[in-house]
């Protein structure tokens, strides 16, 4: 599971009035390289809850990032690097996703997360 | 008086039949104290009553295929009974099209607040279970892109994130290399399959995305929503779609279509739903002997496989779940009401019935059957049979297949979605949303 994804991930259990972000913790990790593209990072960066993104760097123990983010920031190639790295060259192998809510643990195992909910909570 | 009764399979209870009356007590028993069925399965259960030709005017019925006592007691097993067959049920109105009936409940008004997205019986085995044990084999028949689909995804922009809801193994992820997969599916085994090639991938079930609002440039749903059982959940998992794109955002959903290009694969289908009635079935009629109608065995493949013996089972189920997949399917009644006069299965006024609900089955041969997987057990527990004959596993897949313009009035109710296109491709009905 890369961060990018963890940032999109919510809480989706019946009655949870806000599910998001997900607190991660994370047994297994690993980094992979891929290309920098900086078309694809200031396209995102929008969509991307910072702080949510930041939090679950610290998890990793990636601390490179800053704790506020603008876009102005996204002319700096350091800035660009770091929020490149954090964003999708982390993959949590195995961890777990916490519910801010609800405290519902949610498995991550081989890097895929387990969102299925109980009946009894949908 | 004639009870509908819904969930696995369709019909009509018929009171004064006596194999109702002596059958459906114990039926009853069963369902409630969680016992299993005195069948191994309920296709074989279904053809067993259908053997039955004496009593073949009058319906079947097949209760609730019930997973598990414990869950259920049995005010929530009648609760379900009712909400599951509220939208489970298609009639034809006066315009001859599919619409939803209220249920017809035995049990009065009692108020039921089940959620519409939790999983009905019916997907549990016959999605996905189903799809659990054939997932290695069932992933290495979908590699085809479809070019509607491949353009789609084209012409995004670049850098988009696109989210495929019901990914199954991955085949879209990562086709347009400028863009963002994140796949879902409810499959742990197909999902396996995704993430061993490297996709951001998770298990999730479509009709509840556990993403937030507004987030992709884009979703897909392909083949997916006619695994759905009822039009609640199918109209959910549209608005999940449109809820987690921005606005803006593009969805394109494709399903398989009741009316078909090519008429030659029917009988591999099992229709589910059937109406015996004393004015439409005559002891002469050839519906009881129809091999349509029965689950004893699978006919045989293909024309293309018959002729060339050299084709294994594999490369036959590959040909024909293509063809299926490209879809050809026709109304189960084609071929019946042609050796009659008159409509067998319709009533006199000249009403038509689609038939819309069907399993399709999965042949998966012997030799790739999982040694420690779901296919294991799924002769013990009934959800597969064995065709020696064929040297594959018959499993069976949950169908509810669409008709025209049902796409369209399934989204007419979602106020923040409007339709850029539509269009019939291939056997099947798609829809290009626009979320505003």
């Amino acid at each position: 599971m890369r961060l990018l994804t963890h940032n999109m991930l919510s809480c989706n259990i019946k009655g949870v009035a806000n599910g998001f972000p997900l607190r991660l913790e994370a047994e297994k990790w690993v980094e992979k390289e891929v290309e920098l593209n900086a078309d694809f990072l200031r396209h995102i960066f929008p969509k991307i809850e910072w702080k949510a993104l930041a939090g679950a760097a610290r998890a990793v123990g990636y601390c490179e990032l800053p704790e506020e983010a603008d876009a102005a920031m996204l002319d700096s190639e350091d800035f660009l690097r770091r929020f490149h790295h954090a964003l999708l060259e982390i993959h949590v192998e195995e961890g777990a996703l916490f519910c801010p809510e609800t405290g519902r643990r949610f498995s991550i195992t081989k890097g895929i997360p387990n969102m299925l909910l109980r009946e009894d909570e949908v | 008086m004639r009870i509908k009764v819904s969930d696995a399979f369709y019909g009509w209870i018929r009171p004064d039949n006596i194999v109702f009356t002596s059958v459906f007590p114990f039926l009853v028993y069963c369902v409630v104290g969680g016992l299993p069925f005195p069948a191994p399965t309920a296709p074989r259960f279904l053809s067993d009553l259908q053997g039955h030709s004496e009593q073949g005017r009058w319906s079947f019925m097949i209760l609730r295929f019930v997973g598990s006592a414990s869950k259920y007691n049995q005010e929530s097993l009648q609760c379900q009974r009712e909400s599951h067959s509220s939208a489970d049920f298609s009639s034809a109105n006066a315009n001859g099209s599919s619409e939803i009936t209220e249920p017809v409940s035995p049990h009065g008004d009692s108020t039921c607040s089940l959620s519409i997205q939790s999983t009905p019986d019916i997907e549990k085995k016959y999605v996905h279970r189903v799809y659990d044990a054939i997932a290695p084999h069932f992933s290495s028949t979908r590699f085809a892109k479809w070019p509607k689909v491949a353009s789609f995804l084209n012409s995004l922009r670049q850098g988009s994130v696109i989210l495929d809801a019901g990914c199954g193994n991955g085949k879209y992820l990562g086709f347009n290399p400028d863009c963002f997969y994140i796949g879902c599916d409810i499959s742990p085994s197909l999902i396996e399959i995704c993430a061993s090639r490297c996709h951001d991938v998770m298990v999730a079930d479509a009709v509840n995305l556990p993403y937030r609002d507004n987030f992709g440039d884009a979703a897909i749903s392909i083949a997916v929503l006619h695994h759905l059982s009822t039009e609640m959940r199918r109209r959910k998992a549209i608005e999940e779609l449109v809820r987690v794109v921005q606005k803006g955002g593009l969805v394109l959903i494709t399903v398989w279509a009741v009316e078909q290009e090519d008429k030659s694969l029917l009988t591999k289908w099992t229709p589910l739903f059937h109406k015996y009635d004393e004015e439409w079935v005559k002891p002469s009629s050839p519906v009881r002997n129809n091999p349509v109608n029965k689950l004893e065995s699978i006919p045989e493949l293909d024309e293309s496989c018959r002729q060339d013996t050299k084709l294994t089972t594999q490369t036959c189920n590959e040909l024909l779940d293509d063809k299926l997949e490209s879809m050809d399917r026709i109304m189960v009644d084609a071929s019946i009401s042609s050796a009659t006069t008159g409509s067998l299965l319709y009533p006199s006024s000249g009403q038509t019935e689609t038939q819309q609900e069907y399993f399709v089955p999965w042949h998966l041969p012997y030799h790739r059957a999982e040694i420690n997987g779901a296919s294991a057990s799924a002769v013990e527990t009934g959800l597969a049979k064995k065709d020696d004959k064929k040297g594959a596993m018959v499993y069976n897949r949950y169908y509810h297949v669409f008709v025209e313009g049902e796409l369209q009035r399934l989204v007419s109710g979602i106020d923040n979605a409007s339709i850029v296109d539509q269009f019939y491709d291939k056997s099947n009905w798609c829809i290009i949303l626009q979320k505003s």
